[in-house]
């Protein structure tokens, strides 16, 4: 066969046209960064907010509902892919609003790579959303992490910053080498690595049971160190600390939305008749992430680091919604359980950007708003702040009427749909044992007096966003149908159980 | 037992070894060359299963380039040797156990008759030469993931140059509106004290 | 004769002792960053024994994809060890104990 000869038909590039948008201009910002004087980097950062922009709206021209393949099935573009894409540009646009002012303040960390390879980590996560084929999963993870390691260390001049980028980048390699492991197992006892075929031959039962449940233990363990759930969780409390508030900003958000996604095509489109077993891992690591998390939250006194243990909950509560969804070979719940699952991760990205956003907003240069103690007497300070912030922990804590509230609903609803009482129950438990650190926070706000009187200032567009993020917590909490409603038709439109 | 499986053995036989010197060795320089003789032999074993292309890619681009970027780096810290192996006896029985529990589990699971595959029952992978099946997959098939690798080299070299990169000297140059800028508040804050009494601050001259 | 089992212990083996290095080595960053190197060698074994049992050429690609990935992440955990050694002076695990708490 002669080149010539070679069978090569262009591949339908329309259904990934966002990721080719991003990645040219990706490129592009990273050839301007180089004539770039200004050190306040305003030109990069401009350019890269209007990417994020034209990705939606190219997304956006691109949103149809149907579920088409490309690049050889590698590439699905379906409305659950969609939706994930546009909260992940909304996540990063209000990310780097709200680290703007921070990385400004910090030469080191404020260089064009800083934007660069936000785009590029945002680029890995489009890779992960819209993967329906373990290469494509694999390397987009890798896209994410790799460019996650470098932000964390970004600022040379931190040993901190530069020790949890160390941890963060053996423990999410350690997570690698055990995803890859089961997908070659997996690989073997099924002889494809398309999700979809994966899932027709498990259908017709050729493979062995227990080489698929070696490869299934592997992978579940590699995919709960990207969750961050016990007991794969020791990596976050000491990346959310040691990083860059502004970095560590980004990595408590926006790539939650993205391995929710990898999660579900997985689990839930590929290996869904091991069901059985897998949701039996879920559930164990579930109950372990909402017991332990609650419970280590409690004995923080640096605020990022009980919001890293506050993120071990909220990841187990929201893998509970995905751990019930088939009850006995039953898939009648299905979609409640998993539409719930989508809707907590969504919401708890919002309120957990709010309330790095906070730390960032309390942050100036050569000083970080770390402690819980820096909290004391918010409300003399700046009363609307404080209101914010409040609003923001009471979502969290599941306070009724806040939008936090009803995502916990939701999946405690899904939960006890499926017959598993004493499950609710414990969750219960312990969110209200949860709740107690989310009020001290509140606490320290209102009825302690301030160590440090100086009103906060900040600038006008952090102060709009910041007050944006908290009143959508209380109104999406009053209102919370539409995204309900929007999580439910992404998961029947996109899930091949349903098709 | 015939040449290929003496061969076989030969080869995992160096290469479990030379693996077990990689984390145990005392100075990293020979782990580095430990690593490099498990990676020749895995490139062996490789051959064996005629994944050539792939065999001669571990070989030159992992022990040519991947390695000796690994033996630059350790040569180029001073690490304290002394240090760097003490305790680690104490660690070794749990280790072990823990190691070799895990691979015997493995082994249970796939050494099972499923896989009792017989390599000359199975017709030959490519009867062509093995880089241009893979090439010709990657090209076409995977042309995507092969745009998404591209990127992951380039995030590769963006951060290894940010991060390791020399720092342009620091120019003494002033920005004018920085200076423009500055308030009196962000220099001097009035606070504002109960007034002490002189006697309670100054030190008794006999102390 | 040759089974495919063969070829899957020799690569559980190999990955048993890259876990085992990671979690045993309390002392050297640089020795943890060659465990995972051995772990990838395990799992691009793995994929080439199947490949060439079930006759399949996937199973190669795939491990020509994580052969890139680990160059690039060979490259950017060397770059943290050459940052983290300039502030601490040490790439010594216990050393690691900013971020406790």
């Amino acid at each position: 066969m002669t080149l010539a000869e070679m069978p090569f038909i262009l591949p339908d590039l329309r259904p990934a046209s966002a990721e080719l948008f991003v990645l040219a201009m990706a490129c592009l910002i990273l050839f301007v960064d180089l004539f770039v004087k200004d050190t306040r980097r305003t030109a990069v950062f401009a350019l890269t907010q209007l990417t994020l922009v034209g990705a939606a709206v190219v997304t956006w021209a691109g949103t149809s509902g149907e579920v088409v393949y490309t690049f050889s099935n590698m590439y699905v573009h379906d409305f659950l892919a969609d939706m994930l894409k546009q909260l992940l540009y909304l996540t990063d646009i209000i990310v780097l609003f709200y680290a703007r002012a921070y990385v400004v303040d910090r030469p080191l960390l404020g260089r064009g790579e800083f934007y660069t390879l936000t785009l590029f980590a945002t680029l890995g996560m489009m890779v992960m959303i819209s993967a329906n084929h373990f290469i494509t999963i694999f390397l987009g993870v890798e896209l994410l992490s790799l460019s996650l390691y470098a932000m964390v260390a970004l600022n040379r001049d931190s040993a901190t910053a530069a020790e949890a980028a160390m941890k963060y980048l053996v423990l999410g390699a350690l997570a690698s080498g055990l995803m890859l492991y089961g997908m070659s197992m997996i690989y073997g006892a099924v002889g494809s690595l398309e999700i979809g075929e994966v899932a027709e031959r498990l259908q017709a039962g050729v493979a062995n049971h227990s080489i698929l449940v070696l490869g299934l233990v592997f992978l579940v363990a590699g995919l709960a160190f990207k969750l961050g759930v016990v007991p794969f969780h020791m990596w976050i409390p000491d990346v959310y600390h040691g990083a860059p508030t502004a970095v560590g900003l980004f990595i408590g958000t926006a790539p939650k939305l993205a391995a929710f996604a990898i999660v579900l095509r997985i689990l839930a489109n590929g290996l869904l008749t091991l069901s059985y077993d897998w949701q039996m891992m879920l559930l164990i690591m579930a109950v372990l992430s909402i017991v332990l998390g609650n419970v280590a939250a409690i004995a923080q006194h640096n605020f990022k680091r009980m919001l890293a243990y506050s993120a071990i909950a909220h990841m187990g509560f929201m893998l509970l919604g995905l751990a019930v969804g088939v009850v006995g070979g039953d898939a009648r719940f299905t979609l409640n359980a998993y539409s719930s699952a989508l809707f907590y991760v969504v919401i708890y990205v919002l309120s957990s950007a709010g309330a790095f956003g906070m730390i960032l907003l309390m942050a100036r240069a050569g000083f970080e708003a770390e402690d819980l103690d820096d909290y004391k007497g918010l409300n003399r300070r700046n009363p609307w702040f404080a209101a914010m912030l409040m609003m923001l922990m009471l979502s969290m804590a599941g306070i009724p009427f806040f939008v936090g509230f009803f995502a916990k609903f939701a999946v405690l609803q899904a939960v006890v749909a499926s017959g598993q009482i004493w499950l609710a129950v414990v969750a219960v438990i312990f969110s209200l044992i949860g709740a107690f650190y989310y009020l001290r926070v509140v606490k320290l706000m209102y009825f302690d007096a301030p160590a440090d009187p100086t009103p906060i200032q900040a600038p006008l567009e952090v102060k709009a966003l910041i007050s944006a993020n908290g009143l959508a917590v209380a109104l999406l909490g009053l209102f919370p149908d539409t995204l309900m409603w929007f999580c439910l038709l992404a998961i029947r439109l996109s899930l091949s159980v349903f098709a | 037992m015939d040449f290929k499986s003496v061969v076989f053995y030969l080869f995992s036989a160096v290469l479990v070894f030379a693996s077990l010197r990689v984390i145990t060795a005392r100075n990293p320089v020979r782990a580095v060359l430990y690593l490099v003789l498990a990676f020749v032999s895995g490139g062996g074993i490789w051959m064996l299963l005629e994944a050539e292309f792939l065999a001669i890619t571990l070989v030159l681009v992992y022990v040519g380039a991947v390695m000796v970027l690994f033996l630059f780096v350790v040569m180029l810290l001073d690490i304290n040797l002394d240090r760097l192996r003490e305790g680690f006896w104490s660690y070794l029985p749990l280790g072990a156990t823990v190691g070799a529990l895990m691979a015997l589990e493995m082994g249970v699971v796939i050494g099972g008759s499923y896989f009792d595959l017989f390599e000359n029952r199975v017709p030959a992978l490519v009867t062509d030469s093995n880089v241009k099946e893979i090439g010709r997959l990657i090209y076409t098939d995977y042309v995507y993931p092969f745009e998404v690798a591209s990127v992951i080299l380039l995030v590769g070299i963006v951060a290894a140059i940010a991060l390791t990169g020399r720092q342009r000297r620091q120019t003494k140059a002033m920005d004018p509106a920085q200076q423009v800028l500055v308030k009196a508040s962000d220099r001097v804050r009035l606070v504002s004290m109960p007034s002490e009494k002189l006697e309670d601050s100054v030190p008794q001259a006999g102390e | 004769m040759l089974t495919l089992s063969h070829y899957l212990i020799l690569a559980a083996i190999l990955f048993a002792i890259g876990v085992v290095g990671i979690f045993l080595n309390r002392k050297n960053l640089i020795v943890l960053l060659m465990s995972i190197e051995l772990m990838l060698l395990a799992v691009n074994t793995n994929f080439i024994a199947f490949s060439r049992f079930m006759n399949d050429v996937d199973g190669q690609v795939f491990v020509f994809f994580i052969l890139v990935v680990a160059a690039a992440e060979a490259a950017i955990g060397l770059a943290v060890l050459v940052v983290l050694f300039r502030n601490l002076k040490t790439i010594h695990v216990d050393d690691l104990d900013r971020l406790n708490g």
